[in-house]
């Protein structure tokens, strides 16, 4: 059973991140701050007495199904549904190498630090507007594989759908972003 | 070659996908204070519930643990929860009624030794002189006359 002290050092190192993720999801801060708030008390009311090494996964979750209540209150399903369109692949998906990509960034990366801070603070921004245009799916697997760092199984879990959804959400968005930054001569 | 491929490509995803997260997180730190502030509240109003939720299990279980013996037509009662409850009150019957057999049979001993040293003890002389005590001489030879 996670403490008093685990539950809220976990909820201090989650917070910022699940706030940035549902404003990506529902592009509001205030809507986005009910969420995480939600999604802090229904954890802590419901979960508090799991072990401390549970608790991301339910957060997750709980972050979820709390973003998505929010989508359907708002009666915003279209918004959700428009994303199946992303189940299709293009046609210049295939001629698309990721590795052409980074190799590139690779090796302007020296000159990176020269950059100044209104530049990293554009790219920044420039980096989140590519993830807001994700489609929904595709940002809630890349978002939770990279950033929360869940594995393929636990974000399959989390986003409750299996685990070859989660990669080819993941690999769609890493193409999409990629290409996205590419085009604005973004390099990271 | 493909496997291999498909191997590089994916730790170039992954890679990629790690670097982009990383330039999120920076932009985490740099969050305004309000939102940075409302976050932090909802945390102790979160960590707080929790604390008020456990107090509550614990108070249920206290309450719960202590009508048990009083509470009989509720959603939780059973057959064993009652049963449970009627032994104490079935101890006190049994208790009552052994006392109370114990005192009977005191009581019937003492009048009994009262009796036998009375009718073992040998009469006085004045006993014959009393008018009731002769009567029920008189009585008692005739009863036994056949």
């Amino acid at each position: 059973m996670a403490t008093e002290r685990e539950l809220s050092d976990f909820l201090k190192s989650v917070e910022k991140r699940a706030f940035k993720r549902s404003v990506y999801h529902v592009r509001n801060e205030e809507s986005a701050l009910d969420i995480v708030q939600e999604s802090m008390l229904k954890l802590a009311e419901h979960y508090g007495d799991k072990p401390a090494a549970e608790l991301p996964m339910l957060f997750q979750r709980i972050l979820s199904n709390c973003t998505l209540d929010w989508f359907r209150r708002q009666k915003t399903k279209n918004a959700l549904f428009s994303n199946m369109g992303d189940f299709e692949s293009d046609a210049d998906d295939a001629e698309f190498d990721l590795l052409e990509t980074l190799r590139t960034q690779d090796d302007s990366q020296q000159t990176e630090s020269a950059e100044s801070t209104v530049d990293r603070i554009q790219t920044m921004k420039a980096i989140e507007i590519e993830i807001e245009a994700l489609p929904a799916r595709q940002r809630e697997a890349f978002l939770m594989r990279y950033w929360e760092e869940l594995d393929v199984t636990e974000t399959a879990a989390a986003m409750g759908c299996s685990e070859g959804s989660v990669k080819t959400h993941c690999s769609r968005a890493v193409q999409a972003l990629s290409k996205a930054l590419k085009g604005k001569g973004i390099r990271l | 070659m493909t496997i291999s491929h498909s191997y590089q490509n994916q730790l170039a995803q992954d890679r990629f996908g790690l670097k982009l997260t990383a330039r999120l997180s920076d932009a985490c730190d740099d969050l305004p204070y309000e939102v940075t502030e409302r976050l932090r509240a909802a945390r102790v109003r979160a960590v707080g519930q929790r604390k008020l939720a456990a107090r509550q299990v614990a108070v249920g279980a206290v309450v719960s643990g202590a009508t048990v013996a009083l509470h009989s037509g509720d959603e939780g009662f059973n057959l064993w929860s009652a049963i449970a409850s009627a032994i104490p009150l079935l101890a006190l019957v049994i208790g009552l009624l052994g006392i109370n057999v114990v005192l009977s049979e005191e009581r019937a001993n003492e009048l009994a030794e009262i009796d036998s040293a009375l009718l073992t003890d040998t009469l006085p002389p004045s006993a014959y002189t009393d008018p009731g005590f002769a009567q029920f001489l008189k009585m008692s030879r005739e009863s036994a006359r056949p």
